[in-house]
């Protein structure tokens, strides 16, 4: 298993939540002045850092310290840059359309781990009813 | 630490969950990287080595599309190597991998034929549905300890 064997290099995407006043100049401005020995890349949704694992997860921790619930992360399995992938040298970017969906929900995410921080509990899910015959009927006689 | 398969494989959302919970998300970009660092194959997961196909076939039947093969060959191993899933519902048809629903049914399949503990949670549309999703995802990851 590829998580099992001893990693060279990291790369991590970090992305800022829709409702968070955190920029991504400030995120990478934050990273160049720690000083540790990884490279970022400052992007249009936060950033992507790239290093050694260890060092990378420790800078990671660090970057939420801004905004605990307003920055999230995922690895990235194409270093930053990459030709294959960099918009820059008109690489493709397949992932990009399922990062704007998950961007979009982010807000969501950050108010709901703030009300759980408050200790509001969450409302029980809806009960969905059966769609009654007449709405059905209506909508199936709508003229498009 | 327990190893955790999210379904959709590529989601930042659940990725970030399992990661601030303590826990490893077994995902697709780990699986990618070993191929995009190791192998020199073009544009991988576009292309796949005859080992891959090989591998997809421990998941799926020759008659199967090559397709899903060459997804199973990367979910495969990391659903065999998960002690627990957590798998995301009721997802506009565009969220996560939209290549090829029957690859989708197919790790659904495998993650319940494995036997091991499956988390369903319903897709944060609104901040309610996302409390919900988080309370039941700690909940769940704290009882597998």
């Amino acid at each position: 298993m590829s998580e099992n064997k001893p990693r060279q290099r990291e790369t991590r995407l970090i992305m800022i939540s829709p409702a968070s006043n955190v920029t991504p100049d400030q995120l990478a401005r934050t990273v160049h002045a720690m000083g540790r020995e990884l490279s970022v890349k400052e992007t249009c949704y936060g950033c992507l850092l790239e290093g050694d694992p260890k060092t990378v997860v420790e800078v990671r921790d660090e970057l939420r310290k801004l905004d605990p619930h307003g920055i999230y992360s995922k690895r990235r399995a194409y270093p930053a840059g990459d030709p294959r992938r960099c918009r820059a040298q008109h690489g493709t970017r397949p992932g990009y359309s399922q990062l704007e969906a998950e961007w979009k929900l982010l807000a969501n995410l950050q108010h709901a781990m703030d009300a759980i921080d408050m200790g509001e509990k969450a409302p029980p899910e809806p009960k969905r009813n059966k769609l009654p015959v007449k709405e059905f009927k209506e909508i199936c006689e709508v003229n498009l | 630490m327990k190893k955790i398969f999210i379904d959709p494989p590529n989601s930042m959302i659940l990725f970030d969950i399992v990661e601030r919970l303590g826990h490893e998300p077994l995902s697709t970009m780990a699986a990618l990287q070993e191929r995009v660092d190791n192998l020199e194959i073009d544009m991988p997961p576009m292309n796949v080595t005859l080992d891959d196909v090989i591998k997809g076939l421990k998941y799926a039947g020759i008659e199967v599309p090559s397709g899903i093969r060459g997804r199973l060959a990367v979910w495969g191993p990391q659903i065999d190597a998960a002690d627990a899933a957590i798998v995301m519902t009721e997802a506009p048809y565009s969220f996560g991998c939209v290549g090829c629903e029957r690859s989708n049914e197919m790790v659904k399949y495998l993650l319940r034929r494995r036997g091991i503990p499956i988390l369903w949670v319903e897709y944060p549309r609104d901040k309610e549905a996302a409390m919900r999703m988080l309370e039941e995802t700690k909940e769940f990851l704290e009882g597998l300890e």
